[in-house]
């Protein structure tokens, strides 16, 4: 997931939490600032009451002598004012919740409740509101409160992607010139422009690493030009040398035989030298890949240019391959090489009339060609090691270098197929070479 | 023929030219590019071979060089740097082959007798031996006008024997010929011995074979 998505989804996230904790809290509390409220309202309508009583007197709510008392609804029911006389001197002054009888209707009020003296008589006065109309009151507030949450979060959300994608921006810029990079030679050095000191340091060791590795590159390429032409033409004198020893018609017999024993050992020289100029060569990129290239085409020349070698060990090969499957950019070479070093093997390790299939057919979203041959097998705990250079798996007395799979690896990573061997001891081996892409 | 070696590796360019004067070549030698520039302009030469590796000069202004003359010589190019632009544009600017150092002098005369063939307008491609007929333009060997059927490799091998009679061939040399384009773990020379076994079954058909001489211990002589 790309960071600003994470950091969108993040804010997003904790600003869902903080509403949830708020609509669980906000009842509560609203109903705390109601009832607050009411109470305050309810206090300030008592020093009214007392105000006019101590202004003009108790009579104008109860007459003298009487042993009435005062009472006031308005129409609703939601609020009233009564006085009674009481004979005793309670001392009250609360304010609670209680039931009251309203023309035959019980209905539920918020009670201030205080006794007074006046003229040595003793009065209760109660004011009271309906709790209905406080909770149709906290209704209210808890909507406009809710509005207000929602319109607030929107409107973060939004200013947190706009923002964080402004941020981020450097940075997708960053990872796109990453993405573009498919052999460190193709990168070219940018600036990039921020404020941000973290984006601006990422950049630059990028650029600076960038450098370093295009640098390596470069003096590898230089190092296996040298090499080529340093260790290949003393190589070149020597076997020019040997090879005028060998017409020299004063050779005597017994040495021409040691010279052909030197010839032999030359050859392998520059075979291990050609073999790592080319396996460094492929690493390097210093090959194209600007052809179009049949996989039955290169299956059957393979099998024609090595058919003589099987026919002479008795090994019937066999080519069977379906679909015509073309790889768009390859190097025909390379891929020859590839495959002829590993139909090479099947038939160096192959026992008398045994037999070498190569057969491809589609698979999945790509094509697999495989060779798989009756030969003696390799070791289950040898096979991590098959492609590894100079590995032998034979005897030392065999000719072979081991760098004939490390070619056919690097051929097959610069061209992105993927290989896998299966191999059982005495019963043979397969190699099968995974092509992805469409055809 | 007349030869210019172009060559700074002074042991290489002895080889070369010891070489190509038993096979009866006259040959010159450049050790650097002015000096080669040089003998191009003044003398009239049929082959150049060309080292593109020159300390003083970049070999395929060289190459350019005898494209301009008017006697047009035929350029084989020699090189162990091997680098990909230069091959392309070696044989883009008009080389008439290219070998990769370090290569046979075998192979090199191979090559340099069909560029000759080539560039020469040589028509007659028949050789002739002991009553049989081999074309190496429509690949075909015969006896008696009675057509051999022989598979590419043997043919080849038959071909560069011929090409190469009277000398000794060791195996190494003949599989070079044969599999040498292609990189490989090791060569094993016993499939030439396969391959002579066979040639000599098919072609003792029709008559003896005893001109394809075995060497012990060092490989074949074709005696014509």
């Amino acid at each position: 997931m790309r960071l600003q998505s994470k950091l969108t989804l993040f804010s997003a996230i904790s600003k869902i939490v903080v509403v949830l904790l708020l609509i669980a809290l906000l009842p509560p509390l609203i109903h705390r600032v109601a009832i607050v409220n009411t109470d305050k309202r309810l206090n300030e309508k008592k020093d009214s009451v007392l105000e006019i009583i101590s202004n003009q007197g108790i009579e104008n709510f109860i007459a003298e002598g009487s042993e009435g008392a005062y009472g006031s609804y308005n129409l609703l029911k939601e609020e009233f004012i009564s006085i009674e006389q009481i004979p005793e001197p309670i001392a009250v002054d609360t304010v609670e919740n209680s039931l009251r009888k309203v023309e035959n209707e019980i209905v539920e009020y918020r009670v201030l409740s205080l006794t007074f003296e006046v003229d040595n008589k003793y009065y209760l006065l109660e004011i009271g509101r309906s709790i209905d109309t406080i909770q149709e009151s906290i209704n209210t507030m808890q909507q406009y409160a809710l509005y207000f949450l929602a319109a607030v979060i929107l409107i973060t959300v939004f200013i947190d992607l706009a923002f964080n994608k402004i941020l981020l921006q450097p940075l997708i810029v960053i990872v796109r010139r990453l993405k573009k990079i498919g052999h460190p030679s193709t990168f070219t050095h940018k600036t990039i422009n921020t404020t941000t000191s973290d984006f601006l340091y990422l950049n630059n060791a990028i650029n600076d690493m960038m450098g370093q590795i295009q640098d390596a590159f470069q003096k590898e390429k230089e190092f296996i030009g040298n090499v080529s032409h340093e260790l290949l033409t003393p190589i070149s004198i020597l076997q020019t040398r040997m090879e005028n020893l060998l017409t020299d018609p004063e050779m005597p017999e017994h040495l021409l035989v040691k010279l052909v024993d030197n010839q032999k050992t030359l050859h392998r020289l520059k075979n291990i030298i050609q073999a790592l100029l080319l396996i460094s060569r492929i690493e390097n990129e210093q090959y194209l890949k600007n052809e179009e290239v049949s996989l039955t085409v290169l299956a059957n020349e393979v099998a024609e240019e090595i058919a003589d070698r099987a026919e002479a060990k008795e090994i019937k090969l066999h080519v069977n391959l379906e679909d015509n499957w073309t790889l768009p950019q390859a190097n025909y070479s390379l891929l020859f090489t590839m495959l002829f070093n590993v139909v090479s093997n099947a038939i160096k390790y192959n026992k008398p009339n045994g037999s070498i299939t190569i057969s491809g057919a589609p698979k999945g979203k790509g094509y697999e060609l495989c060779v798989s041959d009756t030969g003696v097998g390799i070791a289950q705990e040898n096979l991590p090691h098959i492609f590894n250079r100079f590995k032998r798996l034979q005897g030392p007395d065999n000719e072979s270098h081991g760098l004939g799979l490390p070619i056919v690896q690097t051929v097959a990573r610069f061209h992105k197929i993927k290989i896998t061997v299966d191999s059982t001891i005495d019963v043979g081996t397969t190699f099968c070479f995974r092509f992805n892409g469409h055809n | 023929m007349h030869v210019l070696v172009v060559e700074d590796e002074a042991g290489l360019a002895a080889e070369l030219m010891h070489f190509l004067k038993q096979e009866h070549y006259k040959c010159d030698w450049a050790c650097n590019g002015e000096d080669a520039s040089e003998r191009i302009a003044v003398n009239r030469y049929d082959f150049i071979l060309l080292d593109l590796g020159l300390p003083d000069y970049d070999g395929l202004d060289l190459l350019q060089e005898a494209r301009e003359t008017d006697y047009e010589p035929a350029v084989i190019i020699l090189t162990a740097r091997g680098e990909l632009e230069d091959r392309v544009k070696g044989l883009g600017l008009g080389a008439d082959d290219y070998l990769a150092k370090p290569f046979s002098l075998l192979e090199l005369q191979a090559r340099m007798q069909a560029v000759s063939r080539r560039k020469f307008n040589v028509k007659s491609s028949v050789h002739e031996f002991h009553g049989f007929e081999l074309d190496s333009t429509a690949r075909t060997v015969s006896y008696n006008g009675q057509n051999i059927s022989l598979t590419k490799k043997e043919f080849d091998l038959l071909h560069y024997m011929l090409l190469h009679k009277n000398r000794i061939m060791t195996r190494l040399q003949l599989t070079e010929h044969i599999w040498g384009n292609i990189l490989e773990d090791d060569y094993d020379s016993n499939y030439i011995d396969v391959h002579i076994k066979n040639l000599r079954k098919k072609l003792s058909a029709h008559a003896p074979t005893d001109w394809i001489e075995t060497v012990r211990g060092v490989g074949y002589r074709l005696t014509l």
